[in-house]
Order: structure tokens, then sequence, then C-alpha cells
């Protein structure tokens, strides 16, 4: 359903500092039933464990700590120590534990303490989660979740956006959720996936954006599944993660210059929703992809060479890619702001594009 | 049963039956015969894809394999077929796999000894980055201790994936968490063409467990038994609660890496030296024969019995239809059902 409020969170609401993590308590939903991102992510990892005793936990600093971010924050005192497993710092061995696991049946969810660590499992992630069910038909319910992308300050090994690594594999299901409920949906239906599931949640959204999410125990958002956030009539903008709220706000400026802009949220990266994305195309014949994640072979190349290959004779305009080039993520104020796109050049994109 | 007054096993394990010697006599004599066999067809271009002979090694592979029982799980290497074999994978499936056939353990997607049978026998399906199960074993082992279950896990390797992070981080994490593991390294003193001084600056792999605090072993790979001996006293160890422990079997690997490596790297002095003297199967048979546990016509009988089973496995290999080719993307995800449903069986035998 398209949703045409203002989402855009007031930095005053922000509830902590710069990259999120800290001493700070996880915090509350609010007495109206408003959720933080951060909540809802809580929300959903406690009600799957008390849901499947095979639901476990894995990470660094997750237990007593309850964790970098605060997601586990009270998790060991319910769960105990077997449960909510605290780690060395051994990132392949984390994932192969989840895997063996799994392959007996545990459907463990694993942390990394930001997704840039990642690729320190890279091999267990690539070469053995991802390929273990096709050549031997031995399900791998596993969840590897990991605090992704910038916006933050953060700068080089805390910002990244791996999900195009992962999405190269094949195998593996990548979710990027935008807002909370989705965000809580989403990574319900991936505890409940048989397949693996890469869980990217986004830490500039953690504590800044706020909704009405569902108490439902069994509210689940489907995975594969994009979501029109915003209907527009001349431009759609096809994005995900952190980048949706940059469009909202976009199209919202837009708006009052008389360019309607359809904003869709993909939601989902792996498997990709291409009748919703295409869907949009045929309506307003006009498409900029938008990502976070690197514009040579990224996330924005697969779905922008999707749409000229599929959509071709809806085009009104030539398909657009916006999205960092393939640099290290900087850290100095002016140079990240330069280095991600911003809620003007997705402007001036958008009007680019209208005008053919 | 033969008394054992008869016998001189003053060297021979006593807690084995005869049976049990004379099923680790087969499982040595069978896995020779097969390496042989398949490296001859695939020198003739008969084999299609690779080949990776565990060739003198069997002695470690089945000595460990042995104590196992059907609920134990074990993840191997490419180079540990005997392993598999020894625990219990089916000849002709076997040889099916080798051959890209749909009978074969993986349907097809992927060959020669990159094989497992998780659900039939608890064997890892075998990937060529070799340490990558090490830490899959910490896995299934942690599986066993939260359930409490009385199961084990053995993963073997390679002298060569000890140089790899994932071998030390999957023995810390076992020792740190007591897992029911036991860690097998079949040094065949070369990591392809490295030998084992370019590998590591200790005298030997198994005192390398200290440092992670589980008990190392080191034992003549060209001795059956006494790999046996070392392999069930872990085995039991980790059962009853003990914690992880680490073995390290010697051999030499008789053939290359691959089929395609004539390993001259290897000085022809020490291949002779293992081949006349550390032969694994040899030991075995005439240790078995002068004490008295097999006569020669049970050994004659024994490989009469092996080269049917191969030639049986051969036929059924080469009987067992191709997967059929648009299936190639089936069985990626779970729900498409393809690993819970029959495969097409309307692929041909005939290879394109």
């Amino acid at each position: 359903m398209a949703q045409s409020q203002d989402t855009r969170p007031k930095e005053q609401d922000v509830e902590t500092g710069a990259a999120g993590h800290g001493a700070e308590p996880r915090g509350k939903r609010t007495e109206d039933g408003q959720a933080t991102y951060l909540v809802a992510i809580a929300e959903a990892l406690w009600e799957e464990m008390e849901r499947d005793e095979r639901v476990y936990l894995l990470g660094e600093d997750i237990g007593v700590y309850g964790g970098a971010f605060k997601v586990t924050e009270g998790f060991y005192d319910r769960f105990g120590a077997d449960r909510v497993m605290d780690t060395p710092i051994a990132e392949e061995t984390i994932v192969g534990m989840a895997i063996g696991s799994a392959m007996e049946g545990f459907r463990p969810v694993a942390e990394f303490q930001y997704a840039d660590f990642m690729t320190s499992g890279f091999d267990e992630i690539s070469t053995a989660l991802a390929r273990v069910h096709y050549r031997s038909g031995v399900p791998l319910p596993v969840v590897l979740r990991g605090p992704s992308g910038g916006m933050v300050r953060a700068s080089s090994f805390h910002s990244i956006n791996p999900e195009p690594w992962f999405a190269y594999s094949g195998g593996i299901k990548i979710v990027c959720p935008a807002f909370p409920g989705d965000a809580k949906g989403l990574l319900k239906s991936a505890i409940r996936d048989d397949n693996p599931v890469m869980y990217l949640e986004h830490k500039w959204i953690y504590r800044r954006v706020r909704e009405q999410v569902s108490e439902d125990p069994d509210f689940l958002v489907p995975i594969g599944s994009a979501n029109v956030r915003r209907e527009g009539d001349d431009v759609s903008i096809i994005t995900y993660g952190a980048m949706v709220h940059r469009a909202l706000e976009a199209a919202q400026t837009l708006e009052g210059e008389g360019i309607s802009v359809e904003v869709v949220d993909l939601r989902t990266v792996v498997p990709m929703d291409e009748e919703t994305v295409l869907r949009s195309i045929e309506k307003t014949a006009r498409a900029v992809v938008l990502s976070e994640s690197y514009r040579f072979v990224g996330i924005a190349a697969e779905v922008a060479s999707t749409i000229a290959e599929k959509a071709f004779e809806h085009l009104d305009a030539p398909v657009v890619r916006l999205a960092p080039p393939n640099v290290p993520i900087p850290f100095s104020p002016t140079l990240e702001d330069a280095f991600l796109p911003g809620v003007d050049d997705i402007v001036a994109t958008v009007k680019n594009l209208s005008a053919w | 049963m033969a008394t054992t007054q008869t016998r001189q096993r003053k060297d021979t394990d006593p807690r084995l039956s005869d049976d049990e010697l004379k099923r680790a006599l087969y499982l040595v004599k069978l896995c020779r015969y097969f390496d042989e066999r398949m490296e001859s067809l695939y020198r003739q271009g008969k084999l299609p894809g690779a080949i990776y002979s565990g060739r003198g090694q069997e002695g470690t592979h089945i000595g460990v394999v042995l104590p196992l029982g059907p609920e134990d799980s074990l993840f191997p290497t490419h180079r540990d077929l005997s392993a598999q074999i020894a625990k219990g994978l089916d000849l002709k499936r076997i040889m099916a796999q080798y051959w890209g056939r749909i009978d074969g353990y993986t349907r097809g997607r992927d060959g020669n000894s990159h094989i497992g049978d998780w659900y039939g026998n608890k064997t890892w399906t075998v990937m060529s980055h070799l340490p990558i199960a090490y830490p899959v074993a910490c896995g299934a082992a942690l599986a066993y201790k939260r359930r409490g279950e009385p199961h084990i896990a053995m993963a073997i390797c390679g002298d060569g994936s000890t140089s790899n992070g994932r071998w030390h981080e999957s023995l810390n994490m076992s020792a740190i968490a007591q897992l029911p593991v036991v860690w097998v390294v079949n040094n065949n003193l070369y990591a392809y063409s490295a030998p084992n001084e370019l590998e590591f600056s200790v005298p030997t792999i198994a005192e390398r467990a200290a440092a992670y605090g589980m008990p190392g072993v080191r034992v003549d790979g060209a001795d059956v038994l006494a790999v046996e001996a070392a392999a069930r006293e872990a085995v039991e160890r980790a059962r009853g609660g003990g914690g992880p422990s680490l073995i390290e079997s010697v051999s030499l690997r008789w053939k290359g890496h691959a089929g395609h490596d004539p390993a001259k790297y290897v000085p022809k002095e020490l291949l002779e030296e293992y081949m006349r003297d550390k032969d694994p199967v040899k030991i075995l048979e005439e240790r078995l024969l002068s004490d008295g546990v097999v006569d020669d016509q049970e050994v004659a009988d024994i490989q009469g019995r092996i080269e049917k089973e191969f030639e049986d496995g051969y036929e059924f290999a080469q009987s067992s239809p191709f997967p059929e080719p648009e299936d190639f993307s089936k069985g990626l995800w779970v729900e498409d059902g393809y690993w819970t449903s029959e495969p097409g069986r309307g692929g041909g035998t005939e290879a394109s």
C-alpha cells in the first residue's frame, strides 16, 4: 500500500549518537505501540526463540554484554548461555558452526558485530553456506545478521553494504528492510525459512525510524516481496535500505515541483521481486535505481539491466543508476556526504529524467 | 571363530575380534583396488573429471573410521574417499558419482570424491576448500552436546589444511566449548608440492594440540591397528564428555595431488621406502596371515569379492542415466522440492 506520510526521522528523536553502538539501552516501544527498527528486530528474535527451541543465537559479545548495538540486551538472562552463545572472534567458525548445527536440526541466528566483518567469514558463507543444499539436499536454516550501511561517520570498516558480494553466491536469500515493521516481519520469516538468509539491518535506521509494529506473534513479511512505499506517476525510484528514506524525502520535495515520484522499496535483494519493479516501470516509464551499495557490479546495476531487458518497450528514458563509486567509504563528513547519494542528487537525477 | 591360542596376536589389538580384523583387511584392500582401477580408467580416458588418489594412506582412513558408530558424523576431504567407504558409502553410487550420473550421491551436481551422504552414513559432502569443514564439524558436535546425545564428530584434513586459519580457529573453539570432536590430520608429508618443512616450524603437528588445551598424538599411518587404537581412545574420550583430541597420522601420498600431477617433487628414495616398508595394506595382510586370523584362501576370497563389487559398481554406473539437463538449477532452494522428490531419469546414458 502506498504511504505518503512523512517518515523522515527528526534528528532530535534519535536516541543515541554516531554509529548507534555503545552502552545505551535498547529502549522499548512507546506507550502507543510504536517501535524503533532496533526494538522491532529484538522483538522478532525474542518471539522466535520463545516459539521454537531450536532457534539459538551465536556471535561476539551478544551474551552478558547484550551485543554491540544492544539488540540482544536481556536475552542472556531469559534464554541462558547455551542459546545466547558468546563466541571467540572467529567469523569463519561462527558461520561454520551455524552450518554444522543446522545440519543437525538447529536453527541458528549468527550475529556479526558489523556487516563489514562478514568478509572475515567469506569462504564459509559463499562456498559452504551457499552450496550445501544444492549439492547434498541438506537444508541449512541459518540466518546471518549484521548492521550494514553508512551515513553515521563510521568510515571504511563499519559502513559496508555487503549484499552484492553475497548475492553473487547464489543460494543465500538477502533481505534489507527499511522500516521497523518490515524489519520485524522479515526477520521472523528469515528464521522460519529453511534456506540460508542474510539479514542486513541498516545501522542508521536503528534508532531513527519508529512506527506502529504488529504484536501478532505470527506477523510475517514474506521474503522476495517488494513494496510500493509511495505511489506516483512520472518517475519510479527503485531502492532499498536507508536509501528508501532519502528517496521518500526527495519525492516529497519533487511533489512541490509538480513531479510525481513512485518509490519502490525492494525489501529483499535475493530473490528479487521483478514483478513489482516492472509493474512500476509500466506505469511511470522512467526509472532511477538508487542504492547505497556500489555502482559497478552492484545491486543497482542488476536492477537496471533487468528493467532494460524486460521493460524496454515501456521506457521513455534511459534507466539511470544512482549509487556510490567503488571506493572505500570515507570518514570525514564532507567526504562521506559527497560519496553517498544525497537527497539533492536524487532530486536532480529525477528532474533530468523527467525532462525526457 | 579361531581360538586365540593358535595365533600370535602379540601385535594385534586384542579388543578387535576376528571379524573386525577381517573387515579392516577387506576395507584396506577394497580401497586400494578401487584407487588403482579408477586411476587406470582415468589414464585410459574412460573417466571424466579428476581423481584424488589416497593410495598409501588407507591405514589412516580405515583406522580412524573403525571406531565410529552410524550416528557419528564424518567430515573428510577429497583425499579421504577410503574413509567414506569405511563409513558405509555404496560403491555403486560412488561410481555413479564419478561418471556424473543421477544415482551418484550428489545427483551429478558434483563429481569424484567430492562426495558425501549426510542422511545415510552421516558424511559431509566434500568441498575443495579443505579446512572449510572444520568449523562445520564444531557445529555438529555442538548440536550433540546441547542435546546430550552420545555422538561425536570426526573431521579429517591433510597437513596442508593445518596452515589455514580455520584449522586453528576450530581447534580453539572445540577446546573452549569442550566439544565432542576428533580432529584427524592425515599428514602425507606434502601439501600438493609443499613439503612439511614449508608448512610448519614445529617438529610435529600433534604437539600443537597442547597449545589449544587438548591431547595430541602422532601415529604411524602404515599401521591401521595403531591408528585404530589411537582413534578409539579419542572417540571414547569425546563420547564420554572429555572434549576434543588431535590425531596426526603420518604416511606418504604415493601419487600426485590429483591425477594430472606426476609428483616429481617427491624424492624417489622416499617414495620407494614408503611403498616397500610402509604399505598399510601389505602390513595388515601379512600380520593377519602370520597371526592366523586369515589364510591365503580367505585373502583370495576377499580379493575376488572386491573385484566383483568393482565390476558391479562399474556396470551400475554405466547404466545409470545422466541427470536431465534442464534440472541443473533445481535444488538451489529448499522450496523447489528437488531433493525431496525422485529426480528425472530421462537423461540417457550417452554423454554429449
